[in-house]
């Protein structure tokens, strides 16, 4: 079990290394940065040639390379062109923000979702059934700009019930600032926690149906039944453990997918996450953010990944004893 | 899936009788085909567009004469004829990157279990890595990398597709290639192309079949979800994710409509590919289990 997950992750850190060569040869072939540091109506030759210099674009692309492997494997991406901080900092300080984003998301949609899909599961083929499974193709088709512009259509502009974007107070917690501590922080997570979680719920809800299904229709449950266990002490004891399993993975990878889709609702709900920071990177050539914040999340998720592989061990008895 | 069940899924490609995603989905396709036709103006030429109509709300009557039906976005552009126009550009760029990402895949996946060795293993090794991120951060990485433009979009979606045909063909080629045919196949000497594209990836596609139509829902979302995001489609061609950016601004002041419109339209788009997309995956395979 150890070595397949370890086997794994150094092929895929292997991968990461290349997709990382390609990345930066073809970043290095979009748009220069330096006519993002220096005023492009002013700047005489002599300013740029320095910017240049400073930037250390004036070495081969080889050499540019080797440097960024070196450095990234001692966590230093170089300095942000616009904020003048190391740019691994700066990701990082916007960590938190997302985690808890997404945290946040993931306990509502991971209930809800295991509920909606244990609910349909059981009537399968009744009305409860398919307004679940129709409402879920529904919720995994909104795009998910959209979904977030509408809770705030909705959620604060209409009745103003929550606020429109931004964070809010925060408070201090282990030296990191939190929202989800003050009544006025939970309200400024709601909307923007639910865009991300309104997806997972329905995405989580076809996968325990389809489990409560396959579950449902098996001998041991029949047994329960016919030992006279209530429904429910059946669906919540014998069904629920049994679909753990993919649902567990699916929380996991979701999770992961959360922190990227957060770059989404970051954006429009002007929060001050990893993804917002990403999008604004992007837009404003800041390379050493960009890279830092794309190798974070991919290594990020493939350690994610292991640990999903990991938890399988933990959760389903047969993975266990065959290792 | 047999080979008749292709045949049948061809020949009546959308089940018995209509329901309202065929008709909704038909109806899209039929508006992005004639769009320049039916148009008020072509909201991307300046010369049509008058600035102090700018934000009209629905049903304002312009100078032009006729009614902007779902008003006007913050620069006086028509949002029906913005939907219309950028209907054309979300499809043409969906379909183009779903038909080609289709196609790559399901050749890599096949070339992955014909020759077997390395080929296979680095095939899939990227396959893996790539089906292991979210498909917003592969599109994201592949735009960073690529730059701005139409046919980089395209491109970045094929990227973000090809993986998961790759993985479902490969396993269908894995045990077709020890049948008798294609033992036949290369006791004559066939050229590899040709046992690879005329035999092997025709008796492999099958089950991949089902993906297209889902994998071209997720195309459109995900070019919607660039150019929301100023990444995709550039701001002088008009794109449902774009105008529904447009009004993004305009919304937190009770503009609602500019922003409303456009994304209910990519919503319907979407959610009508998904619809007939699950109705053909029951239809080829009953025991499906629907995630």
């Amino acid at each position: 079990m150890m070595s397949t997950v370890t086997g794994r992750l150094s092929q895929a850190f292997l991968l990461l290394l290349v997709m990382s060569l390609i990345g930066f040869v073809g970043i290095h072939s979009v748009g220069n940065p330096v006519y993002n540091i220096v005023n492009i109506e002013t700047a005489t030759a002599e300013d740029i040639r320095k910017a240049t210099i400073a930037l250390g674009l004036d070495q081969p692309l080889w050499r540019q390379y080797v440097l960024f492997i070196g450095n990234v494997v001692t966590g230093n991406f170089g300095t942000s062109y616009i904020y003048h901080l190391p740019a691994f900092r700066l990701v990082m300080s916007k960590l938190p923000a997302t985690l808890e984003l997404a945290s946040i998301a993931m306990l509502i949609a991971a209930p809800a979702g295991t509920l909606l899909g244990l609910l349909a599961g059981r009537r399968q083929g009744k009305p409860a059934d398919s307004a679940i499974l129709k409402a879920s193709v529904f919720a995994l088709s909104i795009p998910s700009f959209w979904l977030s512009m509408m809770l705030i259509l909705l959620g604060a502009i209409m009745t103003g019930w929550f606020p429109s974007g931004g964070r809010g107070p925060t408070v201090s917690l282990l030296g990191q600032d939190w929202s989800f501590l003050t009544l006025d922080g939970l309200r400024q997570l709601t909307l923007p926690a639910l865009a991300l979680a309104i997806p997972n719920i329905a995405l989580i809800a076809r996968l325990a149906r389809s489990g409560t299904i396959e579950v449902e229709s098996q001998d041991f449950t029949r047994f329960c039944r016919a030992k006279g266990l209530s429904s429910r002490r059946i669906l919540f004891r014998h069904t629920l453990p049994n679909i753990s399993v993919p649902i567990v993975t699916i929380v996991g990878m979701q999770f992961g997918g959360m922190l990227a889709f957060a770059v989404v609702v970051e954006t429009i709900f002007a929060w001050p996450g990893v993804g917002k920071l990403l999008i604004d990177s992007i837009q404003l050539l800041d390379r050493p953010v960009v890279m830092a914040t794309l190798t974070f999340v991919s290594v990020a998720f493939v350690g994610l990944n292991a640990l999903v592989d990991l938890f399988y061990a933990l959760l389903d008895p047969r993975v266990r004893r065959s290792a | 899936m047999k080979a008749e069940t292709i045949l049948a899924l061809w020949k009546r490609p959308m089940g018995h009788g209509p329901s309202l995603p065929k008709f909704l989905l038909g109806a899209y396709m039929l508006l992005a085909i004639v769009a320049p036709l039916i148009a008020l103006q072509n909201p991307y030429d300046p010369l049509q567009i008058y600035g102090w109509e700018a934000s009209s709300p629905p049903g304002t009557v312009g100078t032009g004469g006729f009614m902007y039906l779902l008003g006007t976005d913050g620069l006086g552009r028509d949002i029906a004829s913005t939907i219309l126009y950028g209907l054309r550009i979300s499809l043409v760029v969906s379909i183009t990157s779903t038909a080609i990402g289709a196609l790559v895949g399901l050749t890599a996946g096949v070339s992955a279990a014909y020759f077997g060795k390395w080929v296979d293993v680095v095939i899939m090794r990227v396959v893996d890595l790539q089906l292991s991120l979210p498909t917003i951060l592969v599109a994201l990485i592949a735009i960073v990398t690529l730059g701005p433009g139409i046919d980089r979009i395209i491109l970045a979606l094929i990227i973000v597709q090809w993986a998961t045909y790759a993985r479902i063909a490969r396993g269908v080629a894995l045990s077709e290639i020890n049948k008798p045919y294609l033992d036949a196949a290369r006791l004559l000497r066939l050229p590899i192309s040709r046992i690879i594209f005329r035999h092997l990836l025709p008796n492999s596609i099958a089950p991949a079949i089902t993906l297209i139509p889902i994998e071209l829902g997720h195309a459109v979302a995900l070019e919607a979800t660039l150019s929301f995001l100023g990444l995709g489609v550039p701001i002088d061609k008009p794109s449902l994710g774009s105008a529904v950016a447009n009004g993004f601004q305009y919304l937190l002041t009770g503009q609602y409509w500019i922003s409303l419109f456009p994304g209910l339209a990519l919503f319907g788009l979407i959610a009508s590919i998904n619809f007939v997309g699950e109705d053909i995956r029951r239809r080829l395979d009953p025991r499906s289990r629907s995630i």
